[in-house]
């Protein structure tokens, strides 16, 4: 595949932003009051969620890397 | 009034984070706009993963969210027709037959295919009810927004239609199809990422899809069961009219022709990846209700104002954020506004690039400066973007009182969309169709749905709902195309066949690249028609 690529890739831009929401969501969720999640219904969402993201934005960020070697 | 939701610094970062990084892609982008074709179609340099993900994400805009969370309260799990029937088979019959004639004759735009297929006139006809309709549909995405973030946040009507607006103008100008598409695909994910947590509580809550089953009138839990008559069913509609008016007429047009979603696949990189495009996004786009129709039952489930016995009439557009009120603490919160904002975002810049490009190629490049430089019409696309946002912003604010966003934009897509499929049908599938059946067939339908729309105003038309009479306006308007265009293509004058090459079903010298089987568009095709088959049996 030698053609001239147009475009930077767009893992890099999604992979940060979905980790740095990642770290963001787990930060609140550990800091942040407990009396938070009782709307969640005792589920600490915050922390769950922002792990989820955290994975979600690291595969793109590491497929990228991973391509580029 | 009050503002439903109450959110703090950090739901403030995340959306603001989410603003920054639309912006940076545009102005990342910008650098690669040399020609036109940069501009318009990417180059046709893209990947299938992105242009599929792009090509859902274009039509995952404000109505679609708010509109179908809003009819899934309202109708239940019958909202499932508008995917697994009134998609998914579009979707794949655009990836497997449609597809190698819209990518192959390396036409800029769906009109332009018009033009080579039929004549001119044909195509001046849809580019400029397409330009009108898409135009029309950005402004009332944003007024949909604005709204929303009225009765949400509280902000203002004008500050968020001109926030949005805004980023929108910027990145679009910027990076044209390129960023739009590139932001469709961040939007994809934080649509998705955004509404599951409240899925994922409010699942928890009711005691699963088990429970959930339990909470919510019987009826509220079957696809099929109930369609046998339109009196039987919330929807008012018999599964004849789900069938043929959703399912054929209105998902095929909208699906196959509609320059919106079909200007995603022409920006990939070569015919399989084009081909690939819509069955890809068929995948998603067959679990969209997990983020739309769960939430619906879930508001019927656990939130009295959508109960029997609760309010008269409640506001059904407002579920989805009540239910976030009800569940997500800050932090989610933050995450799930993001999410809406950016399926906003998608709809308009969908709309906007679009636009853009029919203005550009169909009308302007057409009819009023024509054979100029590729710089000109690259710096006409570019101010055709800040046209575009005026204009619809205009719209947003004309745009008002009806009952049901989503019933509306039915409508606009009955008058135009429906009778479209019929002509394409006919132009890539049947060689005598001539250039004047074309046009006459196509303009002849339009005015069907419009005479149909008028009778059933006057009221010398009945259907149980205002959703059967557009399905059924769509099922007539697009008979009418096709019986038009059959009877005047034997009595005109026929194209030479070597200018339809390419262009018709058996006409064709389609090369395709070889690729392996499971990259095949037909393999992924059959696995997605299975798999929908499946859900639709599931929840019978």
């Amino acid at each position: 595949m030698e053609q001239q690529k147009h475009f930077f890739d767009l893992k890099i831009p999604l992979g940060t932003l979905l980790s740095a929401y990642g770290a963001i969501l787990a930060l609140y969720g550990i800091l942040g009051d407990a009396s938070l999640h009782e709307k969640s219904l005792g589920i600490n969402i915050n922390l769950i969620w922002g792990i989820v993201m955290l994975i979600t934005g690291g595969l793109f960020l590491a497929f990228h890397f991973l391509r580029k070697r | 009034m009050n503002p439903l939701l109450s959110i703090n610094l950090i739901d403030y970062l995340i959306i603001g984070g989410y603003v920054l990084v639309t912006i940076f892609v545009g102005y990342a982008l910008k650098k690669y706009m040399r020609t036109g074709e940069d501009f318009f179609l990417s180059g046709r340099s893209l990947p299938s993963w992105i242009t599929g993900l792009a090509f859902l994400s274009a039509n995952l805009g404000a109505l679609e969210v708010v509109g179908m969370v809003a009819n899934s309260a309202k109708y239940g799990i019958l909202t499932v027709h508008f995917y697994w029937i009134g998609a998914i088979p579009a979707m794949i019959f655009l990836g497997i037959f449609m597809m190698p004639f819209y990518y192959q004759s390396k036409i800029k735009s769906v009109p332009e295919y018009l033009k080579h297929r039929f004549n001119e006139p044909t195509r001046a006809l849809n580019a400029v009810s397409f330009a009108i309709m898409t135009i029309l549909m950005s402004g009332i995405s944003m007024y949909a927004m604005a709204l929303l973030f009225e009765s949400m946040l509280g902000w203002s009507l004008t500050s968020s239609i001109l926030l949005s607006a805004l980023v929108v103008l910027l990145y679009v100008f910027w990076g044209g199809l390129s960023s739009s598409i590139y932001n469709e695909v961040i939007q994809f994910f934080l649509i998705w990422l955004g509404l599951l947590p409240v899925v994922y509580i409010g699942l928890e809550a009711t005691g699963g899809l088990e429970g959930l089953a339990q909470k919510v009138p019987e009826s509220f839990f079957h696809a099929w069961q109930t369609m046998g008559s339109s009196d039987t069913n919330p929807l008012g509609v018999d599964y004849l009219g789900v069938i043929l008016g959703l399912g054929f007429v209105l998902s095929f047009g909208y699906w196959t022709t509609d320059f919106l979603v079909v200007q995603r696949a022409l920006a990939s990189e070569n015919l399989q990846a084009a081909r690939r495009t819509p069955i890809l996004a068929a995948f998603p786009k067959a679990l969209v209700p997990v983020i739309v129709v769960l939430p619906g039952l879930i508001a019927v489930a656990v939130l009295p104002e959508f109960q029997a016995g609760g309010e008269a009439s409640p506001d059904y557009n407002s579920a989805i954020i009540r239910l976030f009120a009800h569940y997500l603490p800050n932090g989610v919160l933050g995450l799930a506004i993001t999410g809406l904002l950016a399926s906003f975002m998608s709809g308009m810049a969908g709309n906007v690039t679009a636009f853009n490009t029919v203005w550009t190629y169909d009308i302007y490049g057409s009819y009023i400066r024509k054979n100029m430089p590729d710089e000109h019409y690259l710096k006409v696309g570019k101010y055709t973007t800040v046209f575009g946002v005026l204009v619809s912003i205009g719209a947003a604010y004309i745009v008002s009182s009806f009952p049901n966003l989503m019933d509306y934009m039915q409508l606009v897509f009955s008058f135009f969309n429906a009778p479209l499929f019929a002509t394409f049908l006919l132009g890539m599938f049947w060689k005598r169709a001539t250039p004047w059946g074309g046009f006459w067939g196509l303009l002849a339908g339009i005015i069907a749905a419009a005479v149909h729309y008028f009778f059933y105003r006057m009221e010398y038309l009945h259907y149980a709902s205002e959703m059967g009479a557009n399905f059924y306006q769509a099922w007539w308007a697009w008979l009418t195309d096709f019986v038009v265009t059959i009877v005047v293509s034997l009595f005109t004058k026929r194209k030479p066949l070597e200018e339809l090459q390419g262009l018709v079903y058996g006409l064709a010298s389609i090369t395709e690249e070889r690729v392996s089987f499971f990259r095949r568009p037909e393999v992924w095709g059959s696995v997605a028609i299975i798999f929908t088959f499946a859900l639709n049996i599931l929840f019978w």
